[in-house]
């Protein structure tokens, strides 16, 4: 029992300890090509221990533990734990206390017995009727079906502890067409707590096959400074590099292009960003982060003012601050800060647990009307690449469509857009209408104006 | 443990079944400057089953827990049954093997106190601060593991390996006002401790490389003959070609297969492509992969022709093709699909050196080392470390975000010259395919040039 090595650990380790215990089963249903292919299971349970002892902090991690942690595991974990930290650097690393009054812990829904129950069946058909309504001539489609059931522990030496069970599921598909060497391919997926609804398939449908119908006919690309509009799947290249200066970590190296701009109008005052542990029906939700912190709704950007960073226990203890719940652990390695969902713009209530794509799905959310000439960009190739922190990318496109006077008139290929992610995000076009999860991501399109677009 | 695996498949109700376990022990060190970020020592262990029904699909099954490996074996033939699939798989024949193939551990990492690993990395880290006071940060990353690997199958094959592993990266930032450069050194060998020492060259090389790029030009864009140094055009192979040569991308998929149909033409008769297992002491090394397959030195492109694939035994069944050792799974959480091991472009007997290659080029870019490249089919981008103009027959200045974009099959066509000064390069990181990341792979090559490619450097400048 974690609780357990947590008092374990408490006796030897002077500065205390905390630890996580995960354990998940995973059922997937895979076709491949057209057809059924195959059906897996996973089981998997680890822990990770972290400890402070003589002012230095370690960690250790081991999937050796069975269901559980009992004590011919934990002894070894500590060890090596204890060996870990008299390695480390000194750190005045304080593990939170119990949240008084205590089970105070907020609530989000995580778990649905729905899916916890779906049986192998219901997976595979699922996945036929998905394949059936996909079906084109001349293209080949793959389908995959995942569903999970995770439980989490966390306690510390300071008396917190929580734990929570999960459930998720996600539905993938992509459709390949190949012509010659022009290799197509358009893909999208469904990701959240419960099973998806008829409705959320249907978008899910609807959007791949608006996308592969206007991809069908290539057209030169335009050249020049011009107006872009970024789907919320094509929107990465503008994201990552906010997303990162936002780090604490970022901040606490001296890399963030937004350290010292706390309390500033730095972007666009239509441009809002969120951190919501506390969505309903989204995979990354949970009541409390895997260092015991609680869980809150956490405004980094209001109005276009940078607001604040996320930290975890180590980057807030190095910054003189406060964790804000972010510390993430997987079952080997230390803890780290990291985003839960990131929420662009929350206008009115979030779309909670069914459709996610905007229906009726119109392309461009409604930004292309006013377009005499410019692209529309839903996958950039290479995105992450480089420095990503310094806010300028180059990216040639993967999938984009070329706007001609307000409408998609066809795929363009042999194109790259560049720019700078600080810089656009100044005076941003419009968003549209068509707001959506893309992972744990939600985000409307967004048109910004003179993009360079390069032809090759 | 054999045994153990051996009785588990004997309870099999299944047609075809196999069992993988690992067990594995790894340390990691990294310093983030001068700091210590963590060091820790990990045990991680799992075994995977796949069962196959005639008449049936896979049915896969991983887990952490060795108490369950009976249960998962009766779940992983359950779920084949519970997946009809029409035409049936099958699966080419490989011929039983029994071995115990212990690698060569080169100084067993096991063996090292984490202390002393501490100290290595701390003295390259060092090395790569020394530079310079403009070195602002880095990123140094100590890693090593040593695997102990079990397989069996239904059809007789019992393996027992251990693989070892050793990996280390720096990364050096140089920084003047607000431009940002940085240097990247890695080294990935399946070899042990022995071979990671008197590695400080490398490190202080990147780190003075990202001093020099502060006051290094952006290429300017556009379309140069373009000369890859042996480490770009041995990601450029990998990333560019070698994953459409995985024949998982082509066996049930009639266009695809028309595309990369045996006898194609890729390039000029200069072009000679391979991806090999079983070359010695390499990152993609292993007597055999993941489904008891021996490795192989297999033929991709033959003096410009496409000749081979690579495969699976599911995948060589399916096109009347012979298993190439190709199926790899980075551990017991995953099962084996088609991979690369070593890829490489072969050195052109008689093709000389890198100033053959230059001699007649008034202005081009010559394209070293990589930082990232992503290829999405028949297009591709990738990152190279830095470049330097070659004007006039002679290597010029050093130039700064050298991007090359293009289409893979006008850019294969377009080598037009390659050298004789082959060389593997023993880097870390990995290939990622289907969630599995990193798997180890080497690339290796020549100097490679290319009469035409387009070079997207200043692109960035809105």
């Amino acid at each position: 029992m974690i609780a357990q090595l947590v008092d374990l650990a408490r006796r030897r380790a002077d500065g205390g300890a905390d630890a996580l215990w995960r354990r998940f089963e995973r059922t997937t249903v895979a076709f491949e090509w057209g057809r059924l292919k195959s059906a897996g299971t996973t089981e998997e349970a680890g822990a990770n221990l972290r400890v402070r002892h003589r002012g230095r902090v370690g960690v250790a991690g081991t999937t050796a533990v069975g269901g559980d942690v009992g004590a011919q595991h934990a002894a070894p974990l500590l060890d090596r734990a204890l060996a870990s930290a008299d390695l480390g650097e000194a750190l005045d690393l304080e593990f939170p206390g119990s949240p008084s009054p205590p089970a105070t812990l907020p609530t989000v829904t995580t778990y649905f017995d729905r899916a916890a129950n779906a049986s192998l069946v219901d997976l595979i058909g699922i996945g036929r009727s998905l394949l059936a309504r996909l079906e084109r001539e001349g293209c080949r489609v793959n389908v995959a079906i995942e569903r999970e059931v995770t439980a989490t522990r966390v306690a510390n030496s300071a008396g917190a502890a929580g734990e929570y069970r999960g459930t998720g599921f996600g539905v993938s598909a992509d459709v390949w067409r190949i012509a010659g060497d022009d290799v197509l391919v358009v893909s999208d997926a469904f990701e959240g707590t419960d099973l998806p609804s008829d409705e959320a398939l249907a978008a899910l449908i609807a959007s791949i096959n608006a996308r592969l119908d206007h991809a069908l006919r290539v057209v030169a690309a335009p050249e020049g400074a011009l107006p872009v509009v970024f789907t919320p799947a094509g929107l990465s290249a503008l994201m990552l590099p906010v997303t990162q200066a936002l780090s604490g970590k970022a901040v606490l190296q001296g890399i963030s292009p937004l350290g010292a701009k706390v309390g500033e109008q730095v972007f666009d005052p239509r441009f809002s960003l969120t951190d919501d542990p506390l969505r309903g029906g989204r995979i990354a939700s949970r009541p409390l982060d895997d260092e015991c912190v609680p869980s809150r709704t956490l405004a980094l950007v209001e109005g276009g003012v940078v607001r604040r960073f996320i930290y975890d226990l180590e980057t807030a203890a190095r910054a003189r601050t406060r964790s804000t719940g972010n510390g993430q652990r997987g079952i080997f390695g230390k803890p780290v800060p990291a985003y839960t969902n990131i929420v662009l713009n929350r206008v009115g209530a979030l779309n909670e647990v069914g459709a996610q794509h905007a229906a009726p799905l119109q392309l461009g959310g409604g930004l292309l009307g006013d377009i005499r000439d410019g692209l529309l960009v839903d996958e950039l190739i290479g995105v992450g690449q480089g420095n990503v922190t310094g806010g300028a990318f180059s990216h040639p496109v993967a999938l984009a469509y070329r706007i001609e006077r307000g409408a998609i008139t066809g795929r363009v290929k042999d194109a790259a857009v560049a720019g700078n992610a600080y810089e656009l995000w100044k005076q941003v076009g419009g968003f549209g209408d068509d707001a959506r999860w893309t992972g744990s991501r939600w985000a409307p399109s967004v048109l910004f104006e003179g993009i360079s677009v390069a032809r090759r | 443990m054999i045994d153990r695996l051996t009785a588990a498949l004997a309870r099999s109700r299944a047609d075809y079944t196999e069992i993988r376990v690992e067990r594995t022990w790894s340390t990691a060190v990294t310093f983030r400057g001068r700091r210590l970020e963590s060091a820790t020592a990990s045990e991680d262990q799992g075994g995977f089953v796949r069962a196959l029904h005639a008449g049936g699909g896979w049915g896969v099954a991983s887990f952490t827990s060795l108490d369950r490996l009976e249960a998962m074996v009766a779940r992983a033939g359950e779920l084949s049954r519970a997946v009809p699939v029409d035409p049936p798989i099958r699966l080419a024949d490989v011929p039983p093997h029994q071995a115990d193939a212990l690698l060569d551990l080169d100084g067993d990492v096991r063996g090292v106190p984490i202390a002393e690993k501490k100290r290595l990395l701390e003295a390259y880290n060092g090395v790569m601060l020394g530079v310079s006071d403009r070195i602002v940060d880095t990123l140094a990353v100590y890693r090593d593991e040593v695997s102990e690997y079990w397989y069996v199958n239904s059809q007789g094959t019992r393996l027992h390996e251990l693989r070892p592993e050793v990996t280390l990266s720096g990364t050096a930032v140089a920084r003047r006002d607000g431009t940002i450069e940085k240097g990247l050194e890695s080294i990935g060998l399946r070899r042990g401790w022995n071979s990671v020492q008197d590695k400080a060259a490398g490190f202080r090389e990147v780190a003075e490389r990202a001093v020099q790029l502060l006051d290094a030009p952006m290429v300017k864009g556009g379309t140069y003959p373009v000369i890859l140094d042996p480490e770009l055009a041995g990601v450029f192979i990998h990333e560019a070609f070698g994953h459409l040569s995985e024949a998982d991308f082509v066996y049930e998929n009639p266009q695809a297969r028309e595309m990369m149909t045996l006898g194609r033409r890729f390039g000029k008769p200069v072009l000679n492509v391979g991806d090999t297992g079983a070359a010695s002491g390499l990152r993609g090394t292993l007597p055999f992969d993941d489904e008891g397959t021996p490795t192989q030195d297999t033929a991709l492109i033959k003096d410009g022709i496409l000749v081979g694939r690579l495969h699976s035994r599911e995948t060589a069944a399916a096109m009347g093709e012979r298993p190439t050792g190709n199926a790899r799974a980075i551990s017991f959480r995953h099962p084996p699909i088609v991979r690369m091991t070593n890829t490489y472009i072969a050195g052109a007997p008689g093709g000389g050196g890198f100033e053959d290659l230059i001699g007649d080029v008034k202005l081009g870019v010559y394209a070293c080392g990589a930082f990232g490249g992503q290829t999405m089919l028949e297009n591709f981008s990738f990152t190279a470390a830095y470049g330097r103009m070659i004007r006039d027959g002679r290597v010029a200045e050093l130039v700064k975000d050298v991007v090359l974009a293009g289409n893979l099959f006008q850019t294969l066509d377009r080598i037009d010259h390659i050298a004789a000064d082959f060389r593997w390069n023993q880097m870390g990181g990995g290939c990622g395919k289907a969630g599995q990341y990193p798997l180890p792979v080497t690339e290796g090559a020549p100097h490679v040039r290319i009469e035409e490619a387009l070079v997207g450097g200043e692109v960035g400048k809105a």
